[in-house]
């Protein structure tokens, strides 16, 4: 799936402009870093570009559709395709299990096995009952993680991932990041640092200052 | 003849119960308007907030010249009626619970919608049912809130209840009263039975928070 960002501009208060004459091109699989120090404008670029935003000007294009001038139909089967994980994840009442698997309850289809699956790889078999609220921010991070990576997207975008993820669990997401790159998606990453272990990995660095792109290097 | 603290007890909480029911049901209503638009928040939000600060007193008096003979619902005949003591003390949870409720409402709202967004949906059913979920343990305990509010209030009772023994002295009234007339013992007790529904309040609160309702 192919995402063009075209001329976008946003401000939230119609004053301060957070992002300026973004001009960006997702179109080959890979891993693309958006690299910036805090308040460059990474979290709204990264929720532009994931279809969660809509830009005050400027036009996202998906497949070469302008996204925000389709039906709700439309606009419905394209988000399918790209899963935003928050910086400060998003739990909701319940379980570990339950917050898992609220995209599938979405699509409607609950694959169980799966969930096991993720569960065990990220170590939160023993807390997989437990009330989210009684969790680490580690945790916590890493079942916004999963609940991302059970819906198989396309295109997963990720706002400070390695934040709260100690190693191990963050060497598994890197390997997981990587996995989806091989099955031809894209993995978006939006971080004030490069994890060692994402390194090598990375195809593309965007630099983001003040809400303006410094400069895009390709790097594999 | 002294009235028996377990009937003050009772009109006590019967009286704080149908102000503080009907404040919610009404914080609930205003709540979701509000916490509807973002612009409507910012705006009303303060205004709230300040309300939650009015003394009781002061409610008890605008209550009073409500329903005073001369009063523009003076016909009614409510003034020193457990009534008035009802529709004051609506006023003074009203405030409360729906600074607290649509607080919470609005960011609940937002995370919900922002989570589904996220998830590659904008499912309108399935976000009303999410909210709808979370929402529960808000509800509760903003009931507790208003409730814990009207049953320590003063102001009101004394100023449009009057705290006729017997018919509209309620635990705060019957503090004031039994103090005033030097009988202490009686006055510590009340007070403590107060304190104990309070402290109850609470304790159900924090209880159904940790085990139950965050599940």
């Amino acid at each position: 799936m192919e995402i063009v960002l075209k001329g976008i501009w946003h401000s939230y208060d119609n004053q301060i402009m957070v992002l300026k004459r973004i001009d960006l091109e997702f179109k080959e699989p890979g891993i693309y870093v958006v690299l910036g120090p805090n308040g460059a404008g990474k979290t709204t670029l990264m929720k532009i570009t994931s279809l969660i935003l809509r830009p005050l000007q400027g036009v996202v294009l998906v497949e070469g559709v302008d996204f925000w001038g389709l039906d709700k139909e439309k606009k419905e089967e394209i988000r399918k395709s790209i899963v935003y994980v928050h910086d400060k994840p998003i739990l909701l009442r319940g379980s570990v299990r339950d917050n898992i698997s609220i995209g599938m309850k979405i699509r409607g289809k609950i694959d169980e096995d799966l969930i096991d699956h993720y569960i065990k790889r990220y170590s939160l078999a023993e807390v997989q009952k437990r009330s989210v609220h009684k969790l680490s921010a580690g945790q916590a991070k890493a079942i916004s993680i999963i609940r991302a990576l059970v819906l198989k997207p396309q295109v997963l975008v990720l706002d400070e991932p390695f934040v709260f993820l100690d190693d191990s669990r963050a060497r598994i997401l890197v390997e997981d990041i990587v996995d989806i790159v091989n099955c031809g998606g894209k993995v978006l990453i939006a971080t004030h640092y490069i994890h060692k272990e994402l390194r090598n990995e990375i195809n593309y660095v965007i630099e983001l200052v003040s809400g303006e792109i410094k400069s895009v290097v390709k790097i594999h | 003849m002294v009235e028996s603290i377990s009937s003050i007890t009772i009109r006590s909480l019967y009286i704080s119960s149908v102000a503080s029911f009907s404040a919610f049901i009404i914080a609930i209503l205003i709540s979701l308007w509000l916490s509807k638009s973002k612009r409507r928040m910012d705006m009303l939000s303060p205004i709230l907030e300040a309300l939650v600060g009015i003394p009781t007193t002061v409610i008890g008096l605008l209550v009073y010249m409500l329903l005073c003979p001369r009063g523009p619902l003076g016909f009614f005949k409510l003034l020193y009626t457990p009534y008035a003591i009802m529709l004051g003390e609506f006023f003074v949870a009203l405030p409360t619970a729906t600074s607290y409720m649509a607080r919470h409402f609005y960011n609940v709202r937002e995370n919900v919608k922002e989570l589904v967004l996220s998830l590659g949906s904008s499912n309108e059913k399935f976000i009303t049912v999410l909210i709808l979920r979370e929402l529960v343990p808000i509800l509760l305990s903003s009931y507790l809130i208003a409730f814990s509010r009207t049953i320590g209030e003063l102001g009101v009772a004394l100023i449009a209840g009057g705290g006729i023994e017997g018919y509209t002295n309620v635990l705060t009234t019957a503090i004031a009263l039994q103090t005033s007339l030097g009988n202490y013992e009686y006055a510590i007790w009340i007070g403590i039975i107060l304190i104990t529904i309070t402290l109850l309040i609470v304790v159900v609160v924090k209880l159904l928070g940790e085990y139950v309702l965050w599940k």
